[in-house]
């Protein structure tokens, strides 16, 4: 016999109790583990959108909040507010090159897609796109469009396809090679097209720019800033923007999924009191056979420690398999639908798994801490004696 | 090595109900020989029990002293009355006390396990005393699939275990029926033989008439020391 059997033992004795409670904490950790694995999967995500926009500059209307500056890697809607002759003075900065984007929505099939408005020939250095099928833009105003190859897939599209947009009908002159990027679910038209489809004049939404030397960007700021009216924002302040703001809704979610482990750790808590009540005169056998207190605290902490093991470890699986059955359901949503042409939107990693264990077991012993404090300063005699 | 394995020196113990202060003991002194088979007699709640626990280091006593070969144990931590408990003491119940989820073989071994004894030992340790006690055949026997006897045969087995000195027994035999009382109490002689020191709580005299040593408590005071017999 030895401490780790006859805790075993003990804990699988009433198994309905043992199953209820394992199930609470194996809950908690998965939800845990689920909100975890698909935050971090979204924070991988954007790192590769910011990186896949291939951008250092994003040039946006003064006074953006937050929200919109998120919307520029996740292809949202935005308003149209920079003239296209602020955009052109910025193109005229020697030492950059700057794409404008108008970017704007529409549905096939009832599914919300962004209709992006370019100038053609820029964006295609800019991107470095490659086509997959059929052809490019031939010209800077054609009444065609460019799809993603998401796009094509999903909806079963193939070159000279016509889509309807806005009442408007599109042939589609060409299939992008896939990026892995927000651009695969993407159908892009020419900008002069794009402003007069939606009515927005010779406005864009936010203008892209690479720069030739990183070292001097402040100074391509200020220039930028002194040709027009206008916000700049580096690629990495604005990672850090929607990191955060995506940080934020992870950590609410975690913190969500922490009053169910929480739940759980009271669960694990009752039912080790219980078992103490129940099974006081055994205590008392421990006690009169020569267990010390310490050994009653510790078979008592290992029970408890126990339920957070296994209870963690079926955790940790539930919320893996979770995560990814829920990814791309959560995909559908608009603030992640960018999401929707990645393969990857959850993130399985090791640090993630130990220390959902780690927290799971961590958790289990506190919550057992009072109950085997409890047990272990029984008196014999009373514990013996008791009916 | 004194001829004394046990003495008590003004044994009181009381316990608080409320306000109301209610004696158990009421300064017991007594000498048990090393070796010996003594008998603590008298009727229920009276204070046989009490003693024994005293004795055994189980409850500390509001007053007095215990020695166990000489050393007064009144000041012992619990840690340190659980050491000699594993070491010296072995205790057999009335209702015999199984750990219910255990086997027989288990049991055993539960009791080697706290002073340390390896697993190899345990069990080989434990399958030898329950053959001697005539149960090889429900090593692997959960308590409720026991008879009475055997399940007292299990405990004599457990308290055994770490090859103590002494033998407390409380009511060894109050709740089995007269086939299965002879056969506990033929263990009980065998085991005193092999110089076990043995010390039975029971309020049956017939027990008490084997005993080398009677003690008899009535209302918490020894009415009869043992060395009148």
């Amino acid at each position: 016999m030895n401490i780790p059997k006859l805790v075993l033992k003990n804990i699988t004795r009433r198994k309905a109790r043992f199953f209820f409670t394992l199930l609470g904490i194996t809950v908690g950790i998965a939800s845990f583990v689920t909100l975890l694995s698909l935050g971090g999967g979204l924070k991988n995500e954007i790192k590769k959108q910011a990186s896949e926009l291939g951008a250092n500059l994003i040039v946006t209307p003064k006074g953006w909040c937050a929200y919109e500056q998120v919307s520029v890697l996740t292809g949202e809607q935005l308003p149209e507010a920079i003239p296209f002759d602020d955009a052109r003075k910025i193109s005229a900065i020697k030492g950059l090159t700057a794409v404008p984007y108008l970017t704007e929505r529409t549905a096939i099939k009832n599914s919300p897609l962004p209709v992006i408005g370019i100038l053609p020939e820029e964006m295609k250095i800019f991107k470095r796109w490659e086509i997959e099928k059929g052809d490019y833009f031939s010209s800077q105003d054609e009444n065609a469009i460019v799809i993603g190859s998401g796009i094509a897939q999903q909806f079963k599209l193939n070159v000279l396809d016509k889509l309807t947009i806005k009442g408007r009908q599109f042939p589609v002159r060409g299939i992008l090679k896939g990026t892995g990027s927000k651009d695969d679910i993407a159908m892009f038209m020419s900008l002069s097209v794009a402003q007069k489809l939606y009515g927005v004049g010779d406005k864009v939404s936010f203008v892209a720019v690479k720069v030739d030397d990183i070292s001097k960007m402040d100074e391509y700021i200020l220039k930028i800033q002194e040709a027009a009216n206008v916000a700049v924002v580096s690629d990495k302040q604005l990672l850090r923007s929607v990191l955060s703001i995506v940080g934020t809704v992870s950590l609410t979610l975690q913190l969500i999924a922490a009053v169910a482990i929480l739940a759980a750790a009271f669960g694990i808590i009752n039912t080790m009191m219980t078992a103490i009540y129940e099974r006081r005169r055994e205590i008392g056998i421990l006690q009169a056979i020569g267990a010390r207190e310490i050994t009653i605290f510790k078979i008592f902490l290992l029970e408890s420690g126990f339920y957070g093991l296994l209870g963690g470890v079926i955790g940790i699986v539930a919320g893996l398999i979770f995560s990814s059955i829920a990814s791309p359901y959560i995909s559908q949503n608009e603030f992640t639908a960018f999401m929707k042409g990645s393969e990857m939107a959850v993130t399985f990693d090791s640090k993630l798994i130990i220390g959902s264990l780690l927290f799971s077991v961590f958790v289990s012993l506190i919550s057992g801490l009072y109950p085997a404090w409890k047990a272990s300063r029984l008196s014999p005699v009373e514990a013996i004696s008791y009916e | 090595m004194s001829d004394i394995i046990i003495k008590t020196e003004n044994l009181v113990k009381t316990y608080n109900t409320g306000k109301v202060r209610t004696y158990a003991l009421r300064g017991i002194s007594l000498e048990i020989a090393r070796n010996s088979f003594s008998c603590i007699i008298g009727p229920s709640g009276h204070g046989k029990s009490t003693l024994m626990h005293l004795m055994g280091g189980l409850d500390g006593p509001t007053e007095g002293s215990v020695f166990i070969d000489g050393a007064d144990i009144s000041g012992l931590s619990n840690s340190e009355l659980a050491g000699l408990r594993a070491k010296k003491i072995g205790f057999v119940f009335q209702f015999f006390n199984l750990l219910q989820n255990l086997t027989a073989k288990e049991n055993v071994e539960t009791a080697m396990m706290f002073s340390g004894v390896n697993e190899k030992t345990q069990k080989e340790k434990a399958k030898g005393l329950l053959s001697l006690l005539g149960l090889s055949e429900k090593l692997n026997a959960k308590p409720s699939e026991l008879s009475g006897g055997q399940q007292q045969r299990v405990a004599i087995a457990r308290a055994l275990a770490n090859d103590p000195e002494i033998l407390l027994m409380d009511e060894p035999t109050g709740n089995l029926d007269s086939e299965s009382e002879a056969e506990v109490l033929d263990n009980i002689l065998k085991l005193n033989k092999d110089g076990k020191t043995i010390i039975i709580v029971t309020h049956n005299r017939d027990i008490a008439k084997m005993a080398a040593m009677v003690f008899e408590i009535r209302d918490g005071r020894l009415v009869d020391d043992g060395k009148t017999k």
